[in-house]
Parts: structure tokens; sequence; C-alpha cells
């Protein structure tokens, strides 16, 4: 719905959907297999790959609201200009934070934080939602997706610090005999780790549809 | 005759996406100062904090650092903005172990700041320690770790010449070539900013190690 004039405000259980949808449905990383530069970059222990998460979450919220706020004024031909130039505004600002708040976090992220202006979730909902929609409904998609977003970080940088390193959150699991498998901490890990989450959704979406078709074959 | 046939945006329309463009610009730009500007002083003291730490890792066995000022072509104590800064370091008995100091240089994306320890007596650079860079990941910022990349700083040639300036300059050479005590073995795949840090060294060398020398009995003094 590109014009929602006059229309009525969208329920509650509208707003939900927009939010669940990104949880979920339409998880950003498991679902849409978007922005997985970052996904495979950053998730080499959890540390990371919550400040990454934190810090698109936050990007993704704010680019939504303010894409959403000009959205009836952008004319269509500078329309991506503007997305992008409101996305790479908030880029610094989260730079700008993330150097104040610990310089750790900061080198560990490094060129990283720049490159959260090309991860192509941001520019895609803002193209695809926040300039469709008012701006309530934009934050929580934005939420949503965000949030789906650190969470497919956190499974990926969970999964790989544990077996990559023995520790989580930098704390030891398995007593000073386990022989980390670092093979998880390099690039290879990364793309063994998404496939393996990919399977495990894939499988789930599977016999989901299969129940759905037995029911339906039983009411019949 | 094709651009004829094309709806030709009217000139209202341009000047609607100048303003639009020009109001976006304006909020983002007052977006940005503002968070500069709030974050300024947190930055600072985390800033201050993470130099003292370098400083103290370039230097094994410091215990007291002095700051130094480049001003008008002379050392002055004290830090202050905007200008070369060294550091040197102390050790329990208060002998100095070396001095320490920031240089940049633009490498393959934007400018790379970094900080090398110099010995005085041994006349060498003896460690080397990224501080920023936004190099390519995987390739260029290569030169923060690289064990082999970093081995060419554990004891690098600096020698004075006749003119307090090093004999030899540092020069970045292709990998696996590296010959002279004052060569640095480049990372291949990171060539660019493998030189840069050459590039950094030898510039910085030229200007600071004449006046270290030139001040050591000072700086040995703490003061």
């Amino acid at each position: 719905m590109p014009h929602d004039h006059g229309q009525p405000a969208p329920s509650p259980a509208e707003n939900m959907e927009a939010f669940l949808d990104g949880l979920w449905k339409q998880n950003p990383v498991f679902v849409q297999v978007l922005g997985t530069c970052p996904t495979l970059a950053i998730t080499n222990s959890v540390s990371n790959a919550v400040a990454m998460g934190l810090a698109t979450l936050f990007v993704l919220v704010c680019s939504n609201a303010l894409v959403s706020a000009v959205r009836k004024l952008v004319p269509k031909q500078v329309r991506i200009a503007t997305y992008i130039l409101i996305i790479a505004t908030f880029v610094t600002i989260v730079d700008y934070l993330i150097k104040a708040i610990s310089v750790a976090v900061y080198k560990a992220l490094g060129p990283f934080i720049a490159l959260i202006v090309v991860n192509c979730i941001i520019l895609g909902r803002a193209e695809a939602y926040a300039s469709k929609n008012p701006v309530g409904k934009s934050i929580l998609d934005g939420l949503g997706m965000g949030i789906g977003f650190f969470i497919a970080l956190f499974s990926l940088g969970s999964v790989r610090e544990i077996l990559g390193a023995g520790t989580f959150l930098g704390f030891p699991l398995f007593g000073p005999n386990y022989q980390p498998w670092v093979l998880f901490l390099l690039p290879p890990g990364g793309f063994f780790t998404l496939a393996i989450w990919l399977m495990v959704f894939a499988a789930w979406k599977d016999r989901k549809k299969r129940r759905e078709v037995k029911t339906m074959a039983e009411a019949a | 005759m094709s651009a004829a046939n094309l709806p030709q945006p009217a000139a209202s329309d341009s000047v609607r996406m100048i303003r639009l463009m020009g109001s976006v610009s304006l909020i983002c730009g007052l977006l940005i100062v503002g968070t500069h500007i709030g974050t300024m002083e947190p930055i600072r003291r985390n800033q201050e904090f993470i130099t003292k730490e370098t400083v103290s890792a370039l230097l094994p066995g410091v215990d007291k650092q002095a700051v130094y000022s480049l001003v008008n072509g002379d050392l002055q104590p004290g830090a202050q903005p905007n200008v070369p800064v060294l550091y040197a370091g102390f050790d329990k008995q208060g002998a100095l172990i070396g001095v320490v100091i920031e240089t940049s240089e633009r490498g393959y994306a934007d400018t790379i700041k970094a900080m090398y320890a110099y010995s005085p007596d041994l006349q060498a650079i003896t460690g080397f320690q990224v501080m920023e860079l936004k190099e390519t990941p995987g390739l260029g910022d290569k030169i923060t770790k690289d064990p082999a990349f970093l081995d060419n700083f554990k004891k690098l040639d600096v020698t004075a010449g006749p003119d307090g300036k090093p004999a030899h300059p540092v020069v970045t050479v292709k990998h696996g070539t590296k010959k002279n005590p004052w060569e640095v073995d480049a990372i291949s795949g990171a060539t660019i900013s493998s030189r840069a840090v050459g590039r950094m060294l030898a510039k910085s060398t030229a200007t600071m190690l004449p006046l270290v020398r030139k001040n050591l009995d000072r700086i040995r003094k703490g003061n």
C-alpha cells in the first residue's frame, strides 16, 4: 500500500506482524539470505556478533524511521541517493558511538562498521518497506528485521566461538583439555556454520509444510 | 533523437529534488555534528588510555611515561593537539628504554595511523603497531597482525648517517626479497598497505630521529 492517506490506523495485529516477520518468517539471514558479508565475516566471536548486530539494529531502525518520515517528499529519481545519504549518516553516528563506548570493540569491527552502509538488508528495508509505510510500522519493521539479524549473527557467533575456541563470551567451557576446532574461527567455518543453520531452517519449514498438507488431507 | 522522446522533467522537479536533497543533507549533517561533539570527550579519553597501553606493549618493562610534542621544529614537554607526539618510556630504575613515535600515511583506503618504538641504544626500530586503518579486510588489514610482517620491526635498522637522518631510509621491498636490515618485506596481496608502512616509517624517522638524538640527554633526564 503505497498511499496510506485516509486509511485507518494500523491495528495492533498488523503492527505485530510487521515486527514478527523479520524475526522469523522473513528472517533476513536465514530466510532471505541477505547481508551475508557481515554475517560470515564478524561472527567469529559472540562479542563481535553482538556488537555488529546491535550496530546494524540501530542503523536499521533509525534509517527506516527517517526514510518513512520523508517518503512523501522524495522524488523517485533521487530516492536511492536520499536513502543512502540517510543510511550513511546513521552509520557515521554509530561509528562515533562505538568509538566512544569501547576502542577494543571498534578495533575488532574495524572497517566493517563503515560497510554497514552497503548492507543490503538496510537499503532493502528502506526501499521495500519504509518508503511505503508509516513511521510507526517502519520502526517496528526495522526492529523486527534488526533483531532477526541480531539473532542470526548471535546463532552463528555462538556456534563458531564454542566449537572454534571452546569459549562463550571469552569464558572457557570445556576445561583445559579441549582441543579447539580452529577451522570454525576461520572463513570456511563461517560458511559451514551458515550452511548448518540454513539446513536447520529448511528442514523445519519442510516439516511444517508436510504437517499442513497432512491436516488438510485429513480435514478433507 | 531518443532524448527528445523521453519525458523531460519539468524545471520545478529539479528544484524540488535539490530542495529535498539539500534539506535531508542538512538534517543528516546536523545529526553527525551533534554526535561528533557529544562523543568527543569520551573518545579522547579512550584514545589516551589506548595510547598508554600501546606504549607499554611496544616498550616492554616500561614503568613511567613522558610525553613530548614537536612544536616549531623543537621538542616540548606535554601533549599538544595536531602536532607529532612522542612518548618516552622509562623502567623502574628511571633509565630510558626507548621512545614511541606516532606516525601516519595514506594507505589503500584512508589514512593508516600507527606507532613505532625506537631504541636510541640499538639505533633501531624495535616495534610497530597499527592504531587505526580502514584497509580491505583480509588483504590490507594483514599489516596489523601478520606475524611474518611484524617480524620486520623486531630490529629494523635506522642507524644515523652524517646528517642525523637514518643512513639507509626504511624501504618496503617485494615479498621475499628482503636482504638488508633496513628493508621491510611486503606482504604479498597487501603490497600497497605494506608500502604505506615503509613510507610512513621513512618519513617519520627522517624528521623525528634527529630531534630525538639532539634532545636525548634531556629526554633521558625526563624533562
